[in-house]
């Protein structure tokens, strides 16, 4: 008797659910403008749009480059020597002061001693290359500027090597390697002996540079 | 034969991902339509900048990342703490910074003894409003960690401020009122100061934006 009861019971109960079951019929209000869409029209729709986006992807990433590049850090002043994601160096340099020098007889126009920002690319390398002493390196220091060039050429000073990136910026040596972390140049970014050689023995005539 | 197969299983599950392809945005939903569209239309813009020698300004603000970014590699990456804004909408396309906060610079006094102080991050600015070119504004607010009442009635009334000139503004002239594109980001002050020092005048910027699903 109970079997019977539970059995009948459990029809009701199915019966029930039977009827009140969810239809997959979707009520849609008449003035409704909603295009239901069933999933495989939405995947068909997902397609270009992800097709696209790897396109882009890709066409993204072709432009990174396929060789070395430099990136310098100026507010932490480090270097790095990076290919695709990989740091192959990093150093610890010294960049620019940030602080102006004003320009004698000019009026209000001055020198800012920024490292500038942007991507470049490496135009020169240098061995032992020579100092060619600007204006403000002599104004700075309360010197008349010299009328012979030959007065404001200084060897040493760069060591063995320097690399050009345009407008007379160059990464090179430094004889004032306590300060190297901190920034102090006039817009040059100054590295160690064995640093710098190892981003000349890297680096190629066309390797960019990026500095922010 | 079975050996094989779990040899070949292991290799596979083991082997560094070959062929896998470069993710722009590796967080990006690959389902969500809305989420696509939106990754395209930044890509389609920041492959403009990434093919000419510069550095630029990604803000994603679904990923909560600032990104300097030079080619399309990210070369620094501050975190996004909050972010806000009544215009989101309005926050496409690229943007040239126009004005940035300004840094107080030493001068070097010639054939004085001693070394000029340099400037650092610690000079740089915590709080400041980038202005761009379309017009948008971009507040950048600190956060600090015992943030106060009084704080946060600063960043109110900054808000406010800014309804303020829009509304001011719109007083003077016959052109329709339509508000000034304006986003705000809190990120902490060390962030913001290397922020303030990585920007410089005429700098690209980009924003991702979140989509409603």
């Amino acid at each position: 008797m109970g079997r019977l009861l539970l059995a009948t019971a459990a029809g009701a109960l199915l019966l029930l659910l039977v009827v009140n079951a969810p239809t997959t019929k979707r009520i849609v209000p008449e003035d409704s403008h909603v295009v239901h869409t069933s999933p495989v029209q939405d995947k068909a729709s997902l397609r270009p749009l992800q097709d696209r986006y790897k396109v882009l992807s890709k066409q993204l990433s072709q432009l990174i480059p396929n060789q070395h590049y430099i990136v310098v850090d100026t507010a932490r002043n480090r270097l790095y020597v990076k290919h695709q994601e990989k740091v192959v160096l990093d150093a610890i340099a010294s960049t620019g002061s940030g602080v102006i020098l004003d320009k004698p007889g000019e009026g209000n126009s001055q020198w800012v001693f920024d490292t500038p920002r942007g991507e470049f690319l490496v135009k020169t390398k240098l061995t032992n290359p020579t100092w060619i002493k600007p204006d403000w390196a002599f104004i700075e220091e309360g010197l008349a500027v010299p009328q012979n060039a030959s007065e404001r050429a200084e060897q040493g000073v760069l060591g063995d090597y320097a690399l050009g990136f345009g407008k007379g910026y160059f990464i090179h040596g430094t004889l004032y390697t306590r300060l190297l972390g901190k920034n102090v140049t006039h817009g040059c970014i100054r590295l160690n002996d064995s640093d710098l050689k190892g981003v000349y023995t890297l680096a190629r005539v066309g390797t960019p540079i990026m500095i922010f | 034969m079975m050996k094989l197969c779990a040899i070949l299983i292991l290799f596979v599950f083991t082997t560094p991902s070959w062929g896998k392809e470069f993710e722009a945005f590796p967080d990006l939903q690959l389902n969500d339509a809305q989420g696509l569209k939106e990754a395209t239309r930044v890509l389609e813009e920041e492959l403009k900048l990434a093919a000419r020698p510069q550095t630029y300004v990604l803000i994603d603000l679904v990923g909560s990342t600032i990104q300097i970014k030079g080619r399309g590699i990210g070369l620094h990456q501050i975190p996004i703490i909050r972010w806000s804004s009544e215009s989101r909408n309005e926050l496409k396309g690229i943007h040239k910074l126009i004005a940035r906060p300004s840094v107080v610079r030493r001068k070097i006094d010639p054939g004085a003894a001693g070394e000029q102080e340099p400037i650092s991050l610690a000079d740089m600015p915590t709080d400041y409003v980038l202005s761009c070119s379309p017009l948008m504004t971009i507040a950048v607010v600190p956060s600090t960690a015992g943030e106060t009442l009084l704080r946060g009635a600063a960043i109110l009334g900054k808000s406010g401020w800014h309804h303020v000139q829009h509304w001011a503004s719109s007083l003077f002239t016959d052109a329709p009122s339509t508000p000034t594109p304006h986003l705000q980001l809190t990120i902490s002050v060390d962030h913001a100061q290397s922020l303030a020092w990585s920007l410089v005048d005429g700098m690209a910027t980009l924003i991702r934006r979140p989509t409603d699903k």
